[in-house]
């Protein structure tokens, strides 16, 4: 009987969602990584309390809040494909992208601001350390913000399928989760 | 899977996460003990992290193996964190 | 609920699929056959290259200061360079492309019964991004101040300003090639992981997974999570030589220990990353070549479970005289000297395997026998070294040198070639010449243990590793005549693959065609025609109904079982 036979099952899983997983497993030990690093040398080095207080705590909470509110918006775009909703999944998605934007946006002004007063990458192992993990972070949200313009600007159905807004939302909500630790790490500690 | 599932209610679980935000950046201010202060602003930043892991990125509605492939890589982190201590946090 | 498509191919309606031209056959294929064979050939030409390079190494440390044929002196920053990418080629560019690359994508679908990878384009981006790594690579011994030459492990202060090497671009080059070689296996990795737990056959459940697909997914796991913070630690360093951040500069608050710990932590458990897929090799040809089932299936798997688990915790053990702290010194060597019990059970049950089995001497068999044989030596020299008091005097000494040569020899050459003996009838076609192949073996074993084994004596003696000219150290005098022997057997062992590259080829070009099973074995890409068409399975996908060693059974009339439930008309 020549029939396309079901593969074995693995916990109802489809491969997506296993394999944006085990990605997200890899990027958990790279911000890890510098994350043990910057918070054992924090630790243990003079001065880095005193740099730290020239960041820009303001942009430094409206940057989460726009990053917190863009995990919403990807979320409520996934419900509303899930639901059949494309109008509303354009208008979820275009606001994740929108707020992305404006995380980068200030990013830029913060980093100007930052260089214009004197504090560069190589003003000290803080500067050195602030400037590679959010600097590795914005690169990580351009790529998500990328991602969901593909995912929004594409007429193929079967291109934007719930499966893949999921997926895309999954790595979103990851870069967030780096950002809520960065934030209190560098602008509050 | 996801779709089928009653899944949590995504604007209020943002209220708590601005709260939280807020709560963590109050604790910054607070006078007295630093430790205190820094133990209070991380409780809020990992809450937050649960609050989006398990209800943004459902992982409340996920088999167990979703969670161990998460949860491996963090224990991983803390073990390198820990071991680096003695090297970098306690000066010689 | 509708059935999961394997990620948009269903069947053989998947789109463009009839005959395929040149460039979408052979260039830009999503077949994971084909990019495991692109895997390979990067691998041999890496092999050729990290081989060649000993050459003037080993005659420098034979005959220091004399002209190398075709060479020239041997200055100390080019022996530096040559130790440097010697190290970097064998482990990055030669063992991982051969063991995970080529090995990995060509068994595991076949093995677990699936059509293709999960994200065939995804295995199609990584060995382009490979190749560009390689590409990188090349481009770093021509540009000016030559190639890296810090060692493989890149250490800073030495490799974190230009000044110090001499090497500019080549090293920055050499930590781009890294970082691309990273990103391609980590795309692997991902797609190995999803595809043996998500696309297996009907029938194939996790406990009758043959042990060769078991221990890629262990490999790949470790290299999943183990990549992460050395790739920090390289953008770091990158940062410091190319910006002049303070990460590993002392004195402006960076500490290069750090380095030292961010590459361990990857560095330690990137060795089981090459270790673990030739030992799934052996634990596939033992029970064919005994005719007998793997002892201890589950046991094999708890150990290797052992060995993932504990290869995250022994790191330090490259660190003992490094600084650190002491009191890092005794827990490091408690979990060192503890992973050598699970990986002494795996070979216990190897053993075990091969008792009262009906033995038959391919040259498959051979290189696994050899595996066992040469890789109890490199274990038994890492239970020195891992024991802190006698580390102080091993470390950066010959002995490490034959220690790891003695394991990663032994697991990348011989298990792999044990695999690529085995396997080679099913991926191209063709048989290969047990004469040749014998032949192959037995001159291989000889000359690797003339060249290796006495270099444990000269490491004891006090020869440091990375010495670009013995001369200047008076003790080492008495013992230079080992350098020259080992140079010599180092050329003769590098001869001694000609048989197998003459076997290739003649096989390739003129040899007998493979019949689908030639080994009577049991598992499932047995099962298909060798080489295997594309999409595997044809109309539908097998159907499992046993486990992978079902061999010898009592009452049966043959000496083997095959996995998949035989189908109903021929084909």
């Amino acid at each position: 009987m020549a029939i396309q036979v079901q593969e074995q099952p693995f916990y109802g899983l489809t491969p997506a969602k296993v394999g944006i997983w085990w990605f997200l497993a890899s990027e958990i030990m790279l911000f890890g990584g510098f994350i043990a690093s910057f918070v054992v040398f924090r630790l243990g080095a003079t001065g880095w309390a005193e740099a730290a207080r020239h960041l820009n705590v303001t942009i430094g909470i409206v940057n989460t809040l726009i990053l917190l509110t863009s995990s919403l918006t990807i979320v409520l775009a996934l419900a509303a494909i899930q639901r059949g909703d494309e109008a509303a999944l354009r208008r979820f998605l275009g606001l994740t992208i929108l707020l992305g934007c404006a995380f980068l946006g200030f990013k830029v002004i913060e980093y100007t601001g930052e260089l214009r007063a004197g504090y560069a990458p190589w003003t000290g192992t803080f500067w050195s350390f602030y400037y590679a993990m959010t600097g590795l972070h914005a690169l990580h949200v351009l790529g998500g913000i990328v991602v969901n313009v593909v995912l929004l600007v594409t007429t193929e159905w079967r291109r934007r399928s719930p499966h893949r807004i999921e997926v895309a939302g999954l790595y979103w909500h990851f870069v967030d989760i780096v950002w809520i630790f960065l934030f209190p790490l560098l602008y509050l500690a | 899977m996801t779709t089928h599932a009653p899944r949590s209610n995504y604007v209020a679980i943002w209220v708590w996460l601005v709260l939280l935000m807020a709560a963590g950046v109050a604790a910054s201010f607070l006078p007295g003990a630093r430790a205190l202060a820094v133990t209070a602003i991380f409780a809020t930043a990992v809450a937050k992290a649960l609050l989006v892991a398990l209800h943004y990125m459902h992982l409340k509605l996920e088999p167990w193996v979703i969670y161990a492939i998460a949860l491996i890589p963090v224990t991983l982190v803390a073990i390198l964190a820990l071991t680096l201590l003695p090297d970098f946090s306690f000066h010689h | 609920m509708s059935p999961l498509p394997q990620s948009g191919m269903s069947a053989p309606h998947a789109a463009g699929h009839g005959e395929a031209g040149f460039w979408r056959a052979y260039v830009f294929s999503t077949d994971h056959k084909t990019i495991a064979k692109q895997y390979l050939a990067w691998g041999l030409f890496w092999t050729v290259v990290g081989g060649l390079l000993t050459v003037p190494m080993r005659w420098q440390l034979a005959w220091p200061g004399s002209d190398v044929p075709g060479w020239g002196v041997v200055g100390a920053s080019e022996y530096n360079v040559l130790v440097t990418m010697h190290g970097t080629i064998m482990v990055f560019f030669v063992a991982m492309p051969i063991l995970l690359g080529a090995f990995g994508n060509f068994l595991i679908p076949l093995m677990v019964g699936a059509r293709d990878m999960a994200f065939p384009r995804l295995n199609m981006l990584s060995i382009w991004v490979f190749g560009l790594a390689s590409l990188v690579l090349l481009v770093s011994f021509f540009v000016p101040g030559g190639a890296a030459s810090a060692g493989w492990t890149g250490y800073p202060p030495l490799s974190g300003k230009v000044e110090y090497t001499g090497s500019n671009w080549g090293l920055t080059l050499w930590l781009l090639a890294h970082a691309l070689e990273f990103a391609a296996f980590l795309m692997g990795g991902v797609n190995f992981l999803t595809t043996a737990l998500t696309l297996r056959a009907p029938g194939m459940t996790l406990m009758r997974m043959p042990l060769a697909v078991w221990h890629q997914l262990a490999a790949t796991l470790i290299f999943l999570l183990s990549v992460g913070p050395l790739i920090a630690g390289a953008v770091m360093l990158l940062l410091d030589r190319l910006i002049g951040t303070r990460f590993y500069v002392p004195g402006s608050g960076g500490d290069p220990l750090l380095w030292q710990h961010l590459f361990w932590f990857f560095g330690h458990p990137e060795v089981y990353v090459l270790l673990l897929p030739p030992v799934g090799f052996v634990c596939e040809v033992l029970p064919v070549f005994s005719r007998k089932p793997i002892f201890g299936y589950r046991w094999i798997l708890w150990a290797t479970g052992g060995v993932v688990g504990l290869s995250f915790i022994v790191w330090a053990h490259h660190m003992f005289v490094s600084g650190m702290d002491p009191r890092l010194a005794m827990p490091f060597s408690i979990s060192t000297i503890l992973i050598s019990v699970p990986v002494a059970w795996v070979l216990f049950a190897m053993i075990a395997t091969l008792w009262r089995g009906s033995i038959s001497f391919e040259t498959p068999m051979l290189f696994a026998l050899g595996f066992i044989a040469m890789f109890v030596f490199g274990g038994l020299t890492g239970i020195f070294n891992g024991s802190a008091p006698v580390d102080i005097y091993l470390r950066g000494t010959y002995f490490v040198v034959a220690h790891f040569h003695y394991t990663l020899f032994s697991s990348t050459v011989f298990g792999a070639f044990a695999g690529f003996y085995y396997w080679f009838p099913k991926m191209f076609g063709r048989m290969l010449s047990e004469p040749l192949g014998k032949l192959h073996f037995w001159l291989t074993v000889v000359f690797f243990n003339l060249t290796f084994f006495l270099m444990h004596n000269i490491g004891l003696a006090g020869m440091a590793r990375r010495t670009a000219d013995p001369r200047p150290f008076e003790m080492l005098q008495p013992h230079q005549w080992i350098n020259e022997w080992a140079t010599v057997a180092s050329f003769l062992l590098l001869a001694a693959q000609i048989p197998f590259v003459v076997n290739v080829i003649r096989s390739l070009v003129a040899g007998a065609p493979a019949p689908v099973n030639p080994w009577q074995a049991s598992t499932l890409e047995w099962s298909v025609a060798s080489p295997p068409p594309h999409l595997n399975w044809g109309e539908a996908l097998p159907v499992v109904e046993r486990g992978p060693y079902e061999y010898s059974v009592p009452g049966e009339s043959q000496d083997w079982l095959p996995q998949r439930r035989p189908l109903a008309t021929g084909a």
